[in-house]
C-alpha cells in the first residue's frame, strides 16, 4: 500500500504598492500645491513644499506610495483640489 | 476695483466701474466655456471605467458648487447700489477652486506662452488681463485667507 501525505505550501501574494503622481500645470500656484500637500497628507511645511519643487522642476512627483484604495482616495482628494494626478504601479 | 484683507479676517472688494464689474462677472463664464471637462483634465493617462461613473461626477458636482458660491455672490453686485463683495473664510476655497476653473479654461482655449500682452490680439489680450486678475485674486485668497 503505498503511503500518501498531504504537502501544504504557504504562499503570501503581496500586493504591489501604488504611487501617486501629480504633474505640473501652467496654473497652480506654487504656495497652493504645498498647501495641498499639508492638507491632504498631514505633510510637515519643507516636505511637502519639496515635492511642489519637485513637480515644478520636473514635470512630476510621487508624492504618495501604498495599498491601492488609499492611493485611489488620495488620487481623487488631489483632484478635487484641481492638481493633476495619476497613480501608478510601483515598479517592484 | 478695490480689492484688499480686511482685519476682521475677509476680504473686501469694490466694484467701482463697469469694467470691474464685467471682471467679476466673467469669472463663471469664463470657467464654463472650458473646451474639455476639468474632471477629464485632472486625470492624465488611462482612466478605468469605475473612475468614470463613480469619482468624476462626484468631482464635476465639487467644481459646479464652487462656480455657484462665486454666482450667487457676483449677482448681488449693482453699480447702481454699490455695496462691498465679502469674501469670508468658509468660502475661501469656492472661490479659489471657481477662480482656478476660469484660469485653467482661458490657459485651454489661448494657450498663454509668455507673448506680451500688447501684441496679443483683443479677445485674447482681454483673456490674458482676466486671467491676470483672477490670479491676483488668488494669491490674496490664498495668502490671507487660506494659509491663515
Amino acid at each position: 500500500m503505498p503511503e500518501t501525505g498531504t504537502v501544504t505550501r504557504q504562499e503570501t501574494s503581496l500586493d504591489v504598492p501604488w504611487n501617486v503622481v501629480v504633474h505640473d500645470d501652467p496654473v497652480n500656484l506654487m504656495g497652493y500645491v504645498t498647501w495641498v500637500f499639508m492638507k491632504v497628507f498631514g505633510y510637515a511645511e519643507p516636505r511637502a513644499n519639496r515635492l511642489m519643487m519637485e513637480v515644478h522642476q520636473t514635470g512630476r512627483s510621487v508624492v504618495w506610495t501604498g495599498e491601492k484604495e488609499r492611493a485611489e482616495l488620495y488620487t481623487q482628494q488631489l483632484q478635487a483640489f484641481q492638481l493633476k494626478t495619476s497613480m501608478e504601479k510601483t515598479e517592484s | 476695483m478695490k480689492a484688499a484683507p480686511t482685519l476682521d479676517g475677509r476680504i473686501r472688494i469694490d466694484v467701482e466701474s463697469p469694467i470691474d464689474l464685467l471682471a467679476m462677472q466673467s469669472i463663471v463664464p469664463d470657467a464654463r466655456l472650458a473646451d474639455r471637462g476639468l474632471t477629464e483634465r485632472l486625470s492624465p493617462g488611462e482612466t478605468s471605467e469605475d473612475w468614470k461613473d463613480y469619482v468624476m461626477p462626484e468631482l464635476g458636482e465639487g467644481f459646479e458648487s464652487q462656480l455657484g458660491c462665486i454666482e450667487r455672490a457676483v449677482s448681488s453686485l449693482d453699480l447702481e447700489d454699490p455695496q462691498p463683495l465679502f469674501i469670508v473664510r468658509d468660502d475661501a476655497e469656492s472661490w479659489y477652486g471657481g477662480l482656478n476653473q476660469a484660469r485653467l479654461a482661458l490657459e485651454d482655449r489661448h494657450g498663454f506662452t509668455g507673448t506680451p500682452p500688447d501684441q496679443l490680439a483683443s479677445a485674447e489680450r482681454a483673456a490674458w488681463f482676466r486671467s491676470q486678475f483672477y490670479q491676483r485674486l488668488q494669491e490674496m485668497i490664498l495668502q490671507f485667507l487660506m494659509l491663515r
